[in-house]
């Protein structure tokens, strides 16, 4: 029995972090509340659509989960709700390019889910993600380009979001100035079921901006 | 068989190296989707969960089976209650292999899993702990048995070791930190926060007890070694363990919502993990140097490798990410996954196949055997795993530069840039599954090939 010091510290030692561990949960969950917004029923309902779908299985959130897809914890403030109840739905539909499955979530639950990432990205994360340091920029975009945050959904040269289609080569599509400024004004008006966002607010002068810029994209 | 309770080991270790060839093969599917996301029929998350479900399944029931084996070797005697262990075995294959049709069935068809009374009943949609609720009472029952025919088994025979009293308490601490995952909790952060508990407190506490204890046993069984400076050191080693890692979780708690006192608390603990894992090394190389006599060469060899990745792949490519100033970019990238996969298999692959031939050449009664393949096995695994690994911290670097740093889209640098670093994954992988089917093939046959000159397992001279 020589060794029952060494068992003695180990046995008592382990068991004093565990209180310690223990103190700081509860300690920690008397702050958590204040760190989130309340949470509602829908917001819960959005919970248990997530959960549903496994979406976890691909992406992660607040940084946890699966490396496939990207992570979800500030989506529901970078990219409109319009969209993304669209994509939800239908993802090949909406953006050619995606490679997520069409799940068979329904308007209701779309809905939820849309809620449910709402109240994520307003938890006060410790400033995760951050922000990137060493800003790329795809050449000279036109002011209101970057006013209205195009780049959110689309990309030129490589930079930009991936929701929407590449705008690298968008005068070679679309020449037509006139084609441009219509769907600027209203997406769906010119294609059919547009999961684009139309920009209300834009002066005439800033759409003229834009498409003048667009058209120089070859 | 000198017990008829070996009978029990062997059913576990059976059926863990199957579930592992079958974990390494749904790996492969999932390395395939990453280039090719659409050619399998089902979705990369399903594939997903059944790779690590697959992964934590097979190593529970490796270390079952490990525990059975060094329960009756240290008590000298057959379990307590033979009928309620083979009833425990079948219990958890059957209830294992209920699970994994259910995520198949939602693979294929999402909708079928719905929410009954509260939970769902095909799949919980939580990393790791996916198993519906049903499935977790079964495998919370399971282990109660066990637990309780093993400490049936040293009451009656009183014998009492170190080695076996840290084992269990290791396998008591690995079931009580499964509840936290069994309840729903309706704010996500809370329920991160508790799946952490089952996640972190199961690889960096309970299970490296367990690792722990068995490397002992281990160096015990192959050399002759004294016990009492065995277990002291094990002692030192399962606190320092206990002791850096309980308050090291939290290095997950730093960007979940929780309040920023954790940044301290996981920076400093976690960050001594390593510390533990280095001992057990050390004590590893200098059992080996002071007790010549070995009887059971690829066991030392084994036990040894263990100790050496389990620092590795849980420390070394554990430490490298854990301070809060390197997390903020790394957290949930590939530089996450290559520790996962390195840590994994250093810590638990390689203890698993360490006590397999330790425990497997005794329980047949084999003086001595043809070890050329395990060897082989070993090896193809190893570079395999090592290149992966290499392969995926070079596509993780690739991830915080461009995606964290730069701020290019998540999707450009998964599709483009890290492309030809999808590929050499697949390819290590197929180098890793020839590894797998060497040792599945070697563990079925061992013993069988006749003992060559000069490749002997046995050394018992005090040369070299
Ligand atoms: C919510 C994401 C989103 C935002 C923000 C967004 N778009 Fe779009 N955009 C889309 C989608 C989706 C499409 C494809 C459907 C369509 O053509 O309307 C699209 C299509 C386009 C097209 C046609 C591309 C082609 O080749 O078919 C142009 C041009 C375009 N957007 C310009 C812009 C500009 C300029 C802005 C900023 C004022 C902008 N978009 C903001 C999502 C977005
Ligand atoms: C054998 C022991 C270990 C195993 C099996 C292990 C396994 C894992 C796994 C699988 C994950 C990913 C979980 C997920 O997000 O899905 C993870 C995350 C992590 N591990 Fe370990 N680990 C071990 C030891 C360690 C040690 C010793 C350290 C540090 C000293 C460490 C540091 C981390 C960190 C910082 C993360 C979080 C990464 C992130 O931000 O996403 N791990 N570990
Ligand atoms: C043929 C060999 C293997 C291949 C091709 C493979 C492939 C993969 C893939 C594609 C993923 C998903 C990664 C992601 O979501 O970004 C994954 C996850 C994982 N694999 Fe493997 N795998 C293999 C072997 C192993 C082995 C042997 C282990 C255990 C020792 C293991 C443990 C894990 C773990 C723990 C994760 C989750 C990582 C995390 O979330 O941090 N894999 N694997
Ligand atoms: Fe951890």
């Amino acid at each position: 029995m020589e060794n029952n010091g060494y068992r003695n510290l180990f046995i008592f030692g382990s068991l004093a972090c565990f209180a310690i561990l223990i103190a700081l949960t509860v300690n920690t969950f008397g702050k958590l509340d204040q760190r989130a917004e309340p949470i509602t029923e829908e917001v819960n309902a959005g919970k248990m659509v997530w959960h549903k779908y496994d979406c976890i299985g691909c992406h992660t959130i607040l940084g946890n989960g699966s490396y496939f897809a990207p992570d979800m914890t500030k989506i529901a403030s970078r990219i409109p709700k319009s969209y993304l109840k669209k994509f939800l739905m239908d993802p090949k539909k909406t953006n050619a390019h995606a490679t997520m499955p069409k799940l068979g979530i329904t308007a209701e639950e779309a809905d939820q889910l849309i809620v449910f990432l709402d109240w994520i990205s307003k938890v006060d994360t410790n400033g995760w993600p951050p922000k990137p340091i060493m800003t790329v920029t795809a050449g000279n975009v036109a002011d209101a380009y970057t006013k209205y945050q195009c780049a959110d959904c689309h990309s030129i040269s490589g930079v930009g979001g991936t929701s929407g289609p590449d705008l690298s080569h968008e005068a070679s599509i679309h020449p037509d100035a006139d084609w441009q400024l219509r769907h600027l004004t209203d997406p769906a008006s010119v294609v059919a079921d547009s999961a684009m966002t139309p920009f209300p607010d834009m002066s005439q002068e800033e759409r003229t901006q834009i498409v003048n810029f667009l058209l120089t994209l070859k | 068989m000198k017990y008829k309770s070996h009978r029990i080991a062997m059913n576990f270790f059976t059926f863990a190296v199957l579930l592992f060839l079958v974990q390494v093969l749904v790996g492969l599917i999932a390395a395939g989707q990453f280039i090719k996301p659409d050619f399998f029929i089902i979705s990369f998350n399903i594939i997903r969960t059944l790779h690590i479900n697959a992964l934590v399944v097979w190593l529970l029931c490796g270390l079952m089976g490990a525990t059975y084996y060094v329960v009756v070797e240290e008590t000298e005697g057959e379990l307590w209650n033979l009928p309620l262990a083979h009833f425990q075995f079948w219990a958890t294959a059957i209830a294992t292999i209920l699970v994994v049709i259910g995520y198949i069935v939602m693979g294929l068809n999402p909708q079928a899993n719905k929410w009954v009374f509260g939970t769902l009943i095909l799949n919980e949609g939580r990393t790791y702990i996916e198993a519906p609720r049903w499935a977790d009472c079964l495998i919370a029952l399971s282990a109660i048995l066990f637990l309780f025919n093993n400490v049936m088994t040293i009451i009656k025979s009183k014998k009492i070791t170190g080695i076996q009293g840290t084992l269990i308490g290791g396998m008591v601490f690995l079931t009580l930190m499964y509840l936290p995952g069994m309840v729903y909790i309706k704010s996500m952060v809370k329920d991160q926060f508790w799946w952490w508990w089952v996640v972190h407190l199961w690889v960096e506490g309970a299970w490296e007890v367990i690792a722990g204890a068995l490397l002992a046993f281990m160096l015990l069984k192959v050399t002759n070694a004294p016990r009492h400076v065995l277990e002291r050191w094990m002692y030192i080693e399962v606190f320092l363990v206990l002791f850096t890692g309980i308050l090291g979780i939290g290095h997950h708690y730093y960007w979940i919502g929780t309040p920023p006192y954790w940044l301290w608390i996981g920076a400093i603990f976690s960050s001594l993990e390593p510390v533990p894992l280095l001992v057990m090394v050390w004590d590893a190389f200098r059992t080996t140097r002071e007790n010549r006599i070995i009887n059971n060469r690829i066991g030392l060899f084994l036990s040894v490798a263990h100790a050496i990745f389990n620092f590795v792949g849980a420390g070394l490519w554990g430490v490298i990410h854990t301070l809060p100033q390197v997390n903020k970019w790394t957290h949930g990238t590939q530089i996450t996954n290559a520790h996962g996969h390195l840590a994994f298999y250093g810590a638990y692959v390689l203890l698993i196949v360490a006590i397999i031939y330790i425990a497997v050449p005794n329980i047949k009664g084999l003086k001595d055997f043809n070890t050329d393949r395990a060897y082989k096995a070993f090896w193809w695994m190893t570079v395999s795993m090592i290149l992966m690994v290499l392969t995926l911290t070079g596509a993780g670097m690739v991830q915080v530069y461009m995606e964290r740093l730069m701020g290019v889209d998540y999707v450009v640098v998964k599709e483009h840039y890290n492309y030809w670093f999808w590929v050499f994954r697949a390819f290590f992988g197929v180098g890793f599954l020839i590894g797998v089917g060497l040792l599945v093939l070697d563990y079925f046959t061992m013993g069988n090939l006749p003992v060559r000159k000069g490749a002997s397992n046995i050394r018992t001279t005090a040369s070299a």
